[in-house]
């Protein structure tokens, strides 16, 4: 059974990013050749992911930073979050004389076809599973809730879910994840381990595909 | 024509809550305008559009000290990882000078060079304000007839006071407030913070001179 503290602080919900910012031009950013032409701008560039990174590292730490934490990563698109997360706790942990274990395990969830969300959710992965999880993006919750289920069903002492992007959708759900990265417009994104199809899983920054890259890398 | 991120007029920046930020600071700062990754992202484009430029030449790096020396050492950085990591290369050395212009916010108008060797090539500064500053040390570089002068500056003002220069490399253009953070200080105040932040009108007067 995992304990729920009532009357703890109420957090700040993440870096909002407004509807209407049409984000950066890809040309001010440093970005690989072979996606010249495939994106229509830079929507959180790499350094302010890392910057949100730290942050989000910080008040994990500060909250169960005394467990032993195991950290479940979602994979695929969860992979760089996760290391990147992972690595500021390490890091922060370090200077501060605190005694942490920390484990990482993978899962794989498979639940998007081109840029539509599905209903088929598959989990692909280790049996045992406790306390903590890294996943990219919270779109409909669905995914996070299913997982989450999944997940209680082995009694950890607490779960903890870390979302680096929060999308605004209408029937959005109400499970939000207890750190949020960045709250973003409802277009699809890709860049920092998020494809489409498969690509831009290389790319550093966190933008908004264009027409043409849309229609290049369809399935 | 230099490209640039603008940052406009009516930016509030960011809750100095969604930030790391050292505590000793949290009181004097409204929010955070340019947070230190997408400076450093910004700098590493910088460097890749300046090494394409200087087209093989000995590249003779000139940092304006103290408030350019984080941007000199993030822009050196990046430049000698495209020095290691590509087929072409070019030898980079390196110099300092200061230049003392600034008493609490005001830009006052003598201009002290101090320091520097043999100077060329590319100057570092770290921003560009009324621009009289840079005019100065330009024609003091120009007397030593260098191949070619450029100047990178991370951040260029909007305002009414501005000579009208514009350096070559620019990596921001920011509203006329006065900013800190990033090796920018307000009375040697502030080096220490990795972020460009909004200084508190009760911060102006708390560290004032």
């Amino acid at each position: 059974m995992t304990d729920r503290l009532v009357g703890c602080v109420q957090k700040e919900e993440g870096l909002v990013i407004p509807d209407d910012w049409p984000g950066y031009n890809l040309e001010l950013f440093n970005y690989p050749e072979h996606y010249r032409g495939d994106i229509e701008s830079v929507l959180i560039p790499h350094g302010v992911i890392m910057n949100r990174i730290e942050c989000l590292a910080r008040d994990i730490l500060e909250e169960i930073g005394h467990h032993t934490l195991m950290v479940l990563c979602v994979l695929k698109g969860g992979y760089k979050f996760c290391s990147d997360l992972v690595d500021s706790i390490k890091s922060q942990s370090r200077s501060t004389n605190r005694q942490l274990t920390t484990r990482v395990e993978f899962i794989r969830l498979k639940s998007y076809l081109n840029d539509r969300s599905t209903e088929d959710l598959h989990i692909i992965g280790p049996e045992d599973l406790s306390i903590f999880k890294g996943k990219a993006i919270v779109d409909t919750g669905k995914t996070m809730k299913a997982l989450l289920q999944h997940v209680k069903m082995f009694q950890p002492k607490a779960v903890k879910v870390a979302g680096l992007l929060v999308k605004r959708i209408p029937k959005g759900s109400e499970t939000l994840p207890d750190y949020v990265g960045f709250v973003i417009p409802n277009r699809f994104v890709v860049g920092y381990a998020l494809d489409y199809n498969e690509y831009f899983r290389d790319l550093n920054h966190i933008c908004v595909i264009s027409e043409t890259g849309k229609q290049k890398y369809k399935v | 024509m230099a490209s640039y991120l603008e940052i406009l007029d009516d930016d509030q920046g960011h809750e100095l809550s969604l930030f790391c930020v050292p505590k000793h600071y949290e009181e004097d700062l409204d929010s955070v305008i340019i947070p230190n990754g997408l400076i450093k992202d910004r700098t590493e484009r910088l460097a890749r559009d300046i090494v394409r430029d200087m087209g093989g030449h000995h590249i003779v790096a000139l940092c304006v000290l103290k408030g350019g020396y984080k941007f000199f050492a993030d822009l050196m950085d990046y430049i000698k990882a495209l020095n290691q990591n590509s087929d072409k290369s070019v030898p980079l050395t390196v110099d300092f000078i200061r230049l003392k212009s600034y008493s609490n916010d005001q830009s006052t108008n003598c201009v002290k060079v101090i320091g520097g060797d043999e100077l060329s090539a590319l100057a570092g500064k770290d921003i560009v304000e009324t621009g009289r500053t840079m005019e100065t040390l330009l024609s003091l570089l120009n007397e030593c007839n260098p191949k070619m002068v450029k100047v990178a500056s991370l951040l260029v003002k909007r305002t009414p006071r501005s000579s009208g220069y514009r350096p070559d490399y620019i990596g921001f253009e920011v509203p006329d407030k006065f900013l800190v953070g990033y090796a920018l200080d307000y009375n040697e105040y502030f080096r220490d913070l990795s972020h460009i932040c909004i200084l508190s009108d009760r911060a102006k007067e708390k560290y004032k001179v």
